[in-house]
């Protein structure tokens, strides 16, 4: 490993697990294990190892569900961890991903204080605010924030990467036998446990069917694949219908794209206990109070009234950037009071937060990273990245759709996509599919990488396992 | 008496909700008790159409939900309230054996308690109170989190 192979990497940790400046899809695309098990392979010059570490970490994280910035351990520094010494060491992925473990609880340092320290540039914003400076919202939402961010995140890569090569220099990693089976063992766990959360009755049954199909038959993953992609695109409703674009004021089609791109960026850029993403919509309104207002006072107190706390779902919830865009311009031609905003804001985000985590990070983001996993568990490298561009583009059109709309049509399409997404068949089919893919990942697993039947400790340790889920999950009842 | 798990959230029905309190809760009617919502027809029928699967939800003033709280029932009811304010006037009208904090941004000359959960010093003062009354007040922003306590005086 060489100097710009630290340097690169500690970069691609950054920029990964800021999930700002990748225009919001980083958070389902090269943040997740797979694609940041890829990546990190890249820069070490054997990407197939490292996704193939990768998405072994991805099954152990596979539950992973993040609802205002709480979770278990970091997966994308696991991942990155994960694909360094499997490429470095020359391990298995198994007795990689176990060994990376650990390290994601290091990650977990730069969540828990980044929304403590994230209150800093809230305060010295408000105190520049107040003493009549005109601060820049950029500044404090996107500049400042990352820049520390930045030194935070490479401050970990670079302890737990010290700590890596500590430890094997203290214990060779290639001698550690029993990594093997604690890898099987995690990736089995989580698994079952996930198998065990989707409420279904079939979800056995389906889990077993696939399972021997690619094990006893030797159907291919990618088969399944198309069969799931074809069951979408039959089943679930495509209905788009854009409204027309009838604009009354002084804000144009390019100050709403340039809004929305500012938001997808920085979302979550200036995330803090004080305001979540209150600084991140003011940030977004900036260009429109641009056009808005001719006084820098006046702007600076327009983003000021919108630095106030909000917390959404970033992609499902856009439809309320739009409106309240909508309502700012309104108000403004008639010269109409302000004081009603606040309360519209505060009504909406709970709302599209709840519909919106309730579905892209527990539907759409299992299902298309898990048929990643899938396909690279199968060997078929490039077809793996299929899905994850698929749920990237996905979640950029959710976003893009409900911004323009909630501008164009108002608090009534918030109304529409709510119903439109309760009703979405994907609810239905989600679990099914979902089993199957998980009976076809453990099948590829087994079938490719681990070949239970030439040893028999590999058995022993799967069937444990999968009781150890079992008694644990009848002990909870 | 009915099976009803109270909490504050300014966020009211959001993601940590949906996502984490309905389903650990097993909860079946979430009652969102705040007047301004139940006085505006279009909120209302917003919020009321945004319950997840399984789940009804009713947007009532606070004098409406201690009424529905009196009538016995056999789900189990998750009020959600938007603040402390609101949460002394409906503990005013209907026995409650506990309480959860969940969600307070900050502002209005409130302070950090924990984490996303800011108080003001009436606030905090509201909450003792409540706690002397033999109701448990916890701080939790998720099921698996560790509960802090909040004692009376």
């Amino acid at each position: 490993m060489t100097y710009s192979d630290y340097f690169l990497l500690s970069i691609f940790y950054f920029w990964a697990s800021s999930t700002s400046l990748s225009l919001g899809i980083g958070y389902y695309t090269i943040y997740r294990p797979v694609m940041a098990g890829m990546i990190a392979g890249l820069i070490l010059k054997n990407p197939q190892k490292g996704m193939m570490a990768g998405a072994l970490v991805n099954i152990i994280y596979i539950d992973f569900v993040s609802t205002g910035g709480s979770f278990k351990g970091d997966q994308c520094l696991t991942a990155i961890v994960a694909a360094m010494v499997s490429i470095l060491y020359d391990l298995d992925p198994l007795e990689a991903s176990a060994l990376a473990y650990p390290f994601g609880f290091l990650g977990i340092l730069i969540w828990k204080y980044r929304l403590k320290i994230n209150n800093i540039f809230v305060h010295i914003y408000e105190r520049k605010y107040k003493e009549n400076k005109a601060p820049d919202i950029s500044v404090y939402d996107g500049l400042l924030p990352q820049l520390l961010l930045f030194v935070m995140s490479t401050l970990v890569f670079t302890a737990a990467l010290s700590l890596m090569f500590l430890l094997n220099d203290a214990v060779n990693f290639k001698n550690i036998g029993a990594l093997y089976y604690i890898g099987l063992i995690l990736v089995i766990l989580s698994a079952f446990n996930i198998l065990y959360k989707i409420k279904n009755k079939y979800n056995f049954i389906i889990f077993g069917a696939t399972f021997l199909a690619g094990e006893l038959l030797g159907i291919r993953a990618y088969i399944l694949f198309v069969l799931i992609i074809l069951t979408l695109l039959f089943t679930v409703d495509k209905k788009v219908d854009f409204a027309k674009n009838i604009f009354k004021g002084p804000i144009k089609k390019k100050d709403l794209v340039y809004s929305w791109f500012i938001w997808m960026n920085y979302s979550h850029s200036c995330y803090s206990y004080d305001r979540l993403m209150g600084l991140a919509f003011a940030h977004s309104m900036k260009n429109i109070f641009k056009k808005l207002y001719d006084n820098k006072y006046q702007i600076s107190e327009a983003i000021h009234r919108h630095t106030e706390f909000f917390n959404t779902e970033p992609n499902m919830g856009t439809p309320i950037l739009g409106y309240i865009i909508a309502l700012e311009e309104d108000r403004r031609i008639k010269d109409e009071s302000f004081e009603d905003i606040s309360y519209i804001k505060k009504g909406m985000m709970g709302i599209s937060a709840g519909l919106g985590d309730s579905f892209t990070q527990v539907i759409l983001a299992p299902l298309f990273i898990s048929m990643s996993v899938m396909l690279c568990l199968d060997n078929d490298f490039y077809p793996a990245f299929i899905p994850v561009i698929l749920l990237a583009a996905l979640i950029l059109f959710i976003s893009y759709a409900g911004f323009m709309n909630g501008y164009f049509k108002g608090k009534e399409f918030m109304l529409q996509r709510i119903k439109n997404v309760k009703q979405s068949k994907l609810h239905t089919y989600f679990p099914y599919m979902f089993s199957g893919i998980l009976g076809m990942s453990m099948s590829k697993l087994l079938f490719n990488d681990i070949r239970p039947y030439e040893n028999i400790f590999t058995i022993i340790t799967i069937i444990f396992a999968a009781c150890l889920t079992f008694m644990r999950k009848r002990g909870e009842r | 008496m009915n099976d009803v798990f109270i909490r504050v959230d300014d966020r009211l029905l959001h993601g940590q909700v949906v996502v984490s309190w309905i389903p650990y809760l097993q909860a079946k009617v979430a009652v969102i008790a705040d007047d301004e919502y139940a006085n505006d027809e279009f909120m209302r029928s917003l919020i009321e159409s945004s319950g997840p699967e399984g789940v009804r939800v009713h947007v009532k003033t606070i004098d409406e939900t201690a009424e529905f709280l009196k009538d016995d029932r056999d789900d189990k009811i998750l009020v959600l309230l938007k603040s402390i304010e609101g949460l002394n006037r409906l503990i005013k009208k209907v026995r409650i054996s506990s309480i959860n904090i969940g969600g307070l941004g900050a502002g209005q000359g409130r302070k950090r308690y924990y984490n996303s959960i800011h108080l003001s010093d009436d606030e905090l003062k509201i909450l003792k109170d409540i706690a002397n009354e033999n109701i448990v007040v916890e701080v939790r922003i998720l099921p698996k989190d560790k509960a802090i306590v909040i004692k009376g005086n």
